[in-house]
């Protein structure tokens, strides 16, 4: 017996709107949650297209399946991820084909599967644990029948074969599943040698997630390492269909299994180093299929670790972008912002840097996730934006020794101004958006 | 002289001032009463009397319920019986999982008679009237029972920090204050709301410093320490299938571990996440700082007075870790600092020492010496040394061996006999350990190895107790015996143990020679003088097996005598029940030794040292 894959209804809607040109197919990501019993899908992204193709008819290729950029498709699989609260994740990916390829379709799906698995893994900070899902899910659709097939992969196992798996729709799946909160306070300190500073980040980073990944976490007030359904007790009083907002704490010992019995401090000659300090916010959401609370703990862990080394990978890679920028001063992390996803319960998000609007966030959500997102509905509460008056003098001081460090210069009106002109950027871009909605629109027509 | 029939209690008639009672001629209820006393069903004649200590309020129609394995009342006991003091302090603490000749259904009855709260209540007033009437008279020892008096428990909170500092490459001077500065930071972790206590096997989360909430909701600040045990899981060790309630009476604990953990969680908006670099060549130091904090809670104390009496010592050692980490820097090279519990002679609590990790204790002779003089302690035994750190009763020693087996036996019944015990803690070594097969030879060896795992753990000497090979080597070096004789199987006596302790130790033994073994009957006052003075085991062999002597039992009035046995020929494994039951430790009679063999007993001197 194969996994069962329950869809939302709206992935059906929009998996049968997607209409490939005849002759090419059409790849793209399904996106949900796995859990021991059953698997949900609660939303469907295509591919989009890549702006810069190298060549694209300097040689006739043989047939379209060897058309698509399987890099590309990981990428996306990868920028999608950075978009998910906890416990939402790629689970697979969808490959509408023309009937001719049907065969074909199946090993490019798994190639597909590795390559999208391998891409995503390589920048996560946590380890999968025993409960974890290995299986991936792809289903090929035939653009001419619609007939679609369901396929499993485990990638855990290079070698493994297509496992059949069961594929349904479902409408509201999603509506009622339970979301956990809280905000995390980070505070990191990591030494960086010149030669390899990305890779001092991340270790540094990798360190603080293990601390998190073994914290203590209690729902609700309540500890959570036990067997424990997260919905007990509270399932009684309140209708199913509501959604259930829960508060999670995460306690964290400061051990370090790893670092035995030492005798005297490691010390580490260093070029710079870095300091990583705010509150983070994060959000998981469970699904409502008896969860267990420590499923959920796992969730809203593995949200505060991804969050934050999301983040400062994006910045890493801005200033790879950058050529690296001037050192020795304050970088804002982006902000993290949420957007209710249409047709599920649930809210995807997204990374603001502090000159970006909601226009921008808008427009990654157009492009990414191919969804028209309404601007108003993207919420930029959570997190305050950067503020760089008091908080960074104080953390300048404690980066190095007191006189020694320079005070940037700070000008304090700077972030009422910024404030001011986030409002005035949302209207430019509301402005920006319909001219936009209205050049698609007669382009539409155009091609009709 | 009639001594308290009572197993362990050592009243009799003429040192103790409490009244005697005979126990009752009615044969069932008598023997409930020489069950609860740890005495097997009929073993009392008319001529035996229980003293009025056992008696709840020495009322004799209260029945027996006061003794000294009850953990609950012990202190009741001992306040009255200032006439013993050569009990090693271990006895008063390290309480045995299963005492001897203590059916493990006496202790049921024993709940069943004793389990109400009224019942409860009664002990704790009696107990409290004892103490004040006592004070003057028992003076100390009152003071050394503070931790398994009645109501009194040790919160013991441990965690790790992660002490993180840079330092500038460039800039010296800077190095001490950039590390006060990063021990303040740390200190400013632990008074913060993020400060968790975790009560170790129980559900139990305290915020000390967030208005004393906790994940309990009846645990409030002003709840008194002793309701948190309640909440307290015991760990069984399976094979007593009695009710937890039963359990927790009996192995409860007298320790309650805490665990230091931190919220990272927080409801307040606070700054975004930002990331700040400073480039300038620097070193980065890093260490774990494991924290280790007791506090005593007893009379009117809180679990809030013993929290934030917790957070205030995590302070104060925070602050002791920055003085010694700063004392022993060179450079960028810092030693973690280590903190050690020790009990004093004579002294209530505990007092903690940080020491630099990896500095041995002979470096640290100088800190000794302050700390001897600051709390008045004679400079001729060592007390400060790691190796005498105190024992929490919760903590198992993690070699294996047995330690102290003789605690758990009974006094032996000897007229005016004064107890002449063996002082500190040793480890009983024996035939088969350690996978080497000595049984048949090997007997001396394993009793010079208990000499030597005394002498390690009254911490004067580092030196882990020798194997057979090391003893063998050591003798070869000494040029006692030619190479073969490492890795041989051959016997060794009381004259090679004397040179191997030098050699290993350098620690100097007198030898008393016997040319009979039935003068050692006479031998009482040169050996009660030796475990008075010096309190080593010795080694006695001869002619004969190989045996270590712990003490005597000897009246000076008679000259009875017995002697507390060790020996090293078991083969079994660390049963404490069989070795005390079937005497491999025990007290033996004169005609223990054989009549007419010659013996050597070697006596290890104890350095003058701290």
């Amino acid at each position: 017996m194969g996994r069962g894959y329950t869809a939302e209804e709206c992935v059906e809607k929009y998996l049968t709107s997607l209409s490939a040109a005849a002759g090419s197919c059409v790849t793209g990501l399904l996106i949900g949650q796995s859990s021991a019993q059953k698997d949900f899908v609660v939303l469907a992204v295509k591919t989009p297209h890549r702006e810069s193709e190298g060549s694209p008819g300097g040689r006739r290729v043989s047939s379209p399946l060897d058309d698509i950029d399987e890099e590309w498709v990981a990428e996306h699989a990868r920028q999608v991820s950075r978009m998910l609260p906890g416990g939402v994740s790629v689970l697979g990916l969808f490959l509408i084909t023309p009937p001719d390829l049907s065969k074909e379709a199946q090993n490019t799906l798994k190639k597909l599967i590795f390559a999208v698995d391998k891409y995503i893994c390589k920048s996560r900070l946590w380890d999968l644990s025993e409960d974890d899902v290995t299986d991936r899910v792809t289903l090929h659709i035939c653009s001419k029948t619609r007939k679609a097939v369901c396929k499993t992969f485990d990638v855990k196992d290079p070698k493994c074969s297509a496992k059949p798996a069961d594929w349904r729709y479902q409408s509201g799946i999603s509506f009622s599943w339970p979301v956990l909160n809280c905000s995390v306070r980070v505070d990191l300190q990591i030494p960086v040698t010149d030669s390899s500073s990305e890779k001092c980040i991340k270790d540094g980073l990798r360190r603080w997630a293990k601390q998190i990944e073994a914290g203590l976490c209690l729902i609700n007030g309540r500890q959570t390492s036990d067997d424990s359904e997260l919905l007990s007790g509270s399932r009684k009083n309140v209708k199913t269909s509501q959604q259930l907002t829960f508060r999670a704490q995460i306690l964290v010992s400061e051990e370090d299994p790893g670092a035995g019995q030492r005798c005297s401090a490691v010390v580490q000659a260093c070029s710079r180093s870095v300091s990583v300090r705010g509150t983070v916010h994060c959000r998981a959401y469970i699904h409502s299929n008896k969860p267990r609370t420590r499923h959920a703990a796992q969730a809203i862990k593995r949200d505060v670790v991804d969050t934050v080394s999301n983040r400062v990978e994006m910045l890493l890679e801005d200033l790879l972008l950058n050529e690296g920028g001037n050192d020795s001063e304050q970088q804002d992390l982006p902000r993290r912002v949420f957007a209710p996803l249409s047709g599920s319960g649930l809210t995807v998000c997204d990374y603001m840097f502090p000159d970006e609007t909601p226009a921008d966030v808008a427009e990654r959500f157009k492009e990414l996730l191919d969804w028209d997102s309404a601007e108003g509905d993207i919420d930029t509460s959570m997190e305050a934006p950067a503020c760089r008056s008091a908080p960074v003098l104080e953390a300048e001081d404690r980066c190095g020794d007191e006189a020694s460090q320079p005070v940037p210069p700070v000008s304090p009106t700077e972030p009422v101004k910024k404030q001011n002109s986030t409002q005035y950027y949302a209207g430019v871009a509301v402005a920006a958006a319909v001219a936009l909605l209205a050049t698609a629109t007669s382009l539409l027509y155009l091609n009709e | 002289m009639v001594q308290c029939f009572v197993a362990e209690c050592e009243h009799s008639y003429s040192k103790s001032q409490c009244s005697f009672f005979r126990l009752p001629s009615d044969r069932k209820t008598r023997r409930t009463w020489e069950k609860l006393s740890g005495r097997p069903p009929d073993s009392s004649n008319e001529n035996s009397r229980i003293c009025s200590c056992h008696f709840m309020g020495g009322v004799k129609s209260a029945g027996p319920s006061l003794f000294s394995w009850d953990r609950e009342r012990v202190s009741y006991l001992q306040a009255s019986d200032n006439g013993v003091k050569e009990e090693p302090e271990e006895k008063d603490i390290v309480r045995p999982q299963g005492g001897p000749g203590r059916p493990t259904n006496n202790l049921s009855l024993l709940i069943a008679t004793l389990d109400t709260p009224e019942g409860d209540e009664a002990v704790e007033e009696t107990t409290v009237h004892f103490k004040k009437e006592e004070m003057e008279s028992a003076d100390c020892l009152i003071a050394k029972m503070v931790h398994t008096e009645n109501n009194s428990l040790i919160f013991r909170l441990r965690g790790v920090l992660e002490f993180s500092c840079q330092l500038d490459s460039s800039n010296e001077t800077q190095g001490q204050s950039a590390i006060s500065k990063s021990f303040q930071t740390l200190r400013t972790r632990v008074s913060s709301e993020s400060l968790v206590f975790s009560v170790c096997s129980s559900p139990v989360l305290l915020w000390p410093n967030k208005s004393f909430h906790s994940t309990v909701e009846n645990l409030t600040e002003g709840a008194p320490y002793r309701d948190i045990q309640q909440y307290i899981e015991v760990e069984d060790g399976g094979s007593k299938k009695s009710s937890k309630k039963k359990d927790k009476k009996d192995t409860g604990p007298s320790v309650v571990n805490l665990k230091l953990l931190l919220e990272v969680t927080e409801s307040g908006d606070s700054a975004s996440l930002s990331l700040c670099t400073v480039t300038k060549p620097q070193h980065s130091l890093k260490m774990p700082v494991c924290v280790d904090c007791v506090f005593s809670a007893s009379g009117q104390d809180t679990l809030g007075s013993v929290c934030s009496g917790l957070v205030g010592s995590l302070c104060n050692q925070l602050s002791d870790m920055e003085e010694v980490v700063l004392k022993y820097r060179k450079s960028t090279s810092l030693l973690v600092p280590q903190p050690f519990h020790f009990q004093l002679p004579e002294s209530a609590g505990l007092v903690t020492v940080i020491y630099p990790a990896g500095v041995p204790d002979s470096q640290l002779l100088a800190v000794r010496e302050e700390l001897h003089e600051k709390y008045g302690l004679p400079s001729d035994r060592p007390c400060f040394r790691r190796a005498n750190a105190f024992h929490f009763p919760d903590e198992a020693y993690k070699d294996g061996y047995l330690r102290n087996p003789h605690t758990h036996l009974n006094t032996p019944n000897v007229e005016d006999a004064k107890l002449y015990v063996v002082k500190g803690v040793y480890s009983y070594h024996h035939y088969m350990q350690d996978r080497v097969d000595d049984n048949g030879w090997g007997c001396a060896y394993r009793s010079l190895q208990t000499i030597c795992s005394w002498f390690q753990q009254q911490g004067y000497t580092d030196r882990a107790v020798p194997t057979h090979t090391e003893i063998q080597q050591a003798l070869v070096d000494v040029g006692d015996k030619e190479p073969p004789f490492v890795g041989s199987r051959q016997w060794i006596g009381s004259i090679e143990v004397q040179a191997v302790l030098n050699q290993l130790l350098g620690v100097t033994s007198k030898i008393l020679f016997v040319s009979r073994g039935s003068e050692l009957a006479s031998k009482g006052r040169e050996l009660a003088n030796h475990f008075d003075t010096m309190g080593t085991p010795i080694m006695i062999g001869g002619g004969v097996l190989a045996h270590t002597i712990l003490g005597v039992a000897w009246s000076e009035i008679s000259g009875q005598i017995r002697f507390l046995i060790l020996d090293p020929h078991y083969t079994g494994g660390e049963d404490l029940q069989t070795i005390t039951e079937k005497g491999w430790c025990g007290w033996k009679g004169p005609e223990f030794w054989d009549q007419n063999a010659y013996y050597n007993l070697c006596l290890p001197q104890i350095p003058k040292t701290i």
